[in-house]
């Protein structure tokens, strides 16, 4: 896996693919995965409490005048913006695994490991106590609290250092365990019934999506895949080393910045509405990687929807694997995120 | 005193029930102060709490009554029915399902995103809020109005006066007040503030409740605990059997507190004392007696 991350001279020659060699690429590959992310999403409505029927899932939504309303609002106004949510919540986490891996030329590295997620999560958890509504509000403390995260890296890895992969890296993982504990102390001194919903949210939780709460994501979310699809060459650039992507022409510290603020403001308002879910920035770009080669200009938009269709089936794991009730999404993710990372790495050492 | 405001609470309730009841079916105004729009005779009721379960039971509503959270188990009748989720996890889905016409929420408890989701859907939610012994039979008044029970609901709140009346008059003839332990968590050491139910009844048992102070559930270590040398130690049954039996064992090593020496650690049902619901007035009963036992040597 770390022959991607290292700059070497074959990977530089197949970044020069030619255009209409990538466009053809891009296209197969998105063809593909989207799919993929349709038939997830056919799945994730059809299936629920409820009784499920891909059969009668399919006829509700293509209807229009269902003759049960009943139905027809459990598929699409609670079924319906769930996926809508976990698509874009998926697509956003494996995104931004990507981008700190590329930017970090470090396999380990996601919004996650580096206490982006957890910054975000005590600034919503300060939110929740203050009996903030979770939109703008739990949002608002969540992104103040990300910001805060990456604005203590920044100063912890300052000036030339901060270019350095391993100095923002350790940084993180120093970070990530002091919000941790940060978290575990304001969640022991807090007395309070709200407690419950605060340890289903850290264990990330897509129950509370909403039409509405899902548009207002969409609407920021989306622009932020265009822009980092835009900067999926400089991310190319990046892995190839400084000196050379400096050379390309690169604005190193211009194009790492937007890639890092861009990416934890994206990250901080999943974990807003859907708490901090761990290893699917881990695992979709190293799976996605593997299949369809280094190159970020097809990467990203895998990235994306690779990412939506993993945590639309974790999620439908969630909600359907216990009888009774449902658990957190973020409990499945790792449990069959981290196999398959590990199977992964193990075939492709061999 | 104390009579006198329950007269006074009597007649407000009186005079609520002529504002809220059931002839002002349509909009309602529920406890949290949100207009609710109550059809004029719910049919399909689904209740998101055990209390607001035992409170619909009682009423004599459970025929309404399409859906409850789980752990609803009381009176046994009620675990028959389906299931919406517990009542932290309440699942959107399941309640939809059931086409309700009307759901009963607490504040204390259910989610507000549920509540609001739901309203969203067009299925009203009543959330109910109750905050001492007055606000439950307040609750269980409006319950009783909004599902056309007033008469019946009048006269469990009725009759919830005339026994805790009967316990202060029973109290009121003791020598002393016992200072009072309430532990609600074996680990950690969880106890009752002011502000709870639990604190009111131990008051109006004839106990000096320990831990009182403005944190609602504070949290005390094995060292605090010896220091407030409890005359009583009463543990809620949480846990249960065997779990009881080693909190107690553990707490027996310390015989500096009254309690050990005088062999008064107790175990109450936790479903009886932490449910707002018709049966405080049981729970009520129970603690006097384990503080008191003396005074209620005579009866059964």
């Amino acid at each position: 896996m770390s022959q991607e991350s290292e700059p070497n001279g074959a990977i530089s020659l197949r970044m020069d693919l030619k255009r209409p060699l990538l466009m053809k690429r891009l296209s197969m590959v998105s063809l593909l995965l989207l799919f993929f992310l349709i038939a997830a999403l056919f799945l994730g409505i059809s299936i629920g409490s409820t009784g499920s029927g891909i059969g009668q899932g399919l006829a509700t939504l293509f209807d229009g005048k269902d003759t049960d309303a009943m139905r027809h609002t459990i598929i699409w106004q609670i079924r319906f913006p769930r996926v809508l949510l976990a698509i874009l919540v998926g697509g956003t986490l494996s995104l931004g695994g990507l981008v700190f891996q590329a930017l970090l030329r470090n396999p380990l590295a996601e919004p996650y490991i580096l206490g982006i997620s957890s910054g975000s999560g005590i600034g919503a958890i300060i939110g929740i106590l203050a009996g903030f509504s979770r939109f703008p509000g739990v949002s608002a403390t969540a992104f103040a609290g990300s910001m805060g995260t990456l604005l203590l890296l920044f100063v912890m890895s300052s000036g030339q250092a901060m270019l350095k992969k391993d100095t923002l890296l350790l940084s993180g993982v120093m970070v990530n365990a002091f919000c941790a504990a940060l978290i575990m102390f304001l969640m022991s001194v807090t007395q309070d019934s709200r407690l419950h919903n605060i340890i289903f949210w850290l264990m990330g939780d897509l129950s509370t999506a909403d039409l509405h709460q899902v548009a207002i994501l969409a609407g920021v979310l989306i622009p932020g895949f265009v822009l980092l699809f835009c900067l999926s060459n400089a991310m190319n650039l990046l892995l190839m080393g400084r000196e050379l992507a400096q050379t390309m022409g690169l604005n190193i510290k211009a194009a790492t910045v937007t890639l890092l603020v861009a990416t934890s403001f994206m990250v901080s308002l999943t974990v807003a509405n859907c708490g901090p879910i761990g290893f699917v920035g881990l695992v979709m770009p190293h799976v996605l990687r593997l299949a369809f080669g280094p190159d970020h200009r097809i990467l990203v938009p895998a990235s994306i929807l690779g990412g939506g269709t993993y945590m639309v089936l974790c999620d439908l794991l969630a909600r359907t694997l216990p009888d009774q009730g449902e658990m957190p999404a973020g409990v499945i993710t790792a449990m069959i995120g981290v196999p398959l990372f590990i199977i992964l790495l193990k075939k492709s050492g061999r | 005193m104390k009579q006198i405001r329950y007269i006074l609470f009597l007649i407000s309730a009186c005079s609520l029930f002529f504002y809220s009841g059931p002839s002002a079916a349509g909009t309602a105004t529920d406890e949290t102060g949100r207009p609710v729009t109550i059809p004029d005779d719910p049919r399909r009721v689904v209740s998101f709490a055990p209390s607001i379960t035992e409170i619909i039971f009682a009423l004599g509503r459970e025929d309404r009554l399409k859906g409850v959270s789980r752990f609803s188990d009381f009176p046994p009748e009620a675990t028959r029915l389906p299931s919406v989720g517990s009542y932290i996890r309440l699942d959107l889905e399941k309640i939809v399902a059931l086409r309700p016409d009307l759901c009963f929420a607490t504040k204390d408890g259910n989610p507000k995103d549920v509540v609001t989701r739901l309203s969203a859907l067009d299925i009203p939610v009543y959330v109910v809020d109750p905050k001492n012994l007055e606000g439950v039979m307040t609750t269980i008044h409006r319950i009783g109005g909004v599902l056309n029970a007033g008469p019946k609901a009048d006269a469990i709140i009725q009759q919830m006066h005339t026994r805790i009346n009967r316990v202060k008059s029973m109290v009121a003839k003791a020598s002393s007040r016992p200072g009072v332990f309430f532990q609600i968590e074996i680990s950690p050491i969880v106890s009752v503030g002011e502000s709870t139910l639990i604190n009111e009844m131990i008051e109006i048992a004839g106990g000096i409740n320990l831990a009182k102070g403005p944190t609602p559930y504070p949290r005390f270590s094995r060292e605090q605990v010896l220091t407030l040398a409890p005359d009583v130690l009463i543990i809620t049954s949480m846990a249960r059997g065997g779990r009881f039996e080693a909190v107690k064992r553990e707490w027996s090593r310390w015989s500096s507190i009254p309690a050990v020496r005088n062999h008064r650690i107790l175990m109450v049902d936790s479903n009886l004392f932490d449910r707002p619901s018709p049966r405080l007035v049981d729970a009520l009963e129970i603690l006097a007696r384990l503080i008191h036992p003396g005074l209620f040597e005579g009866e059964k």
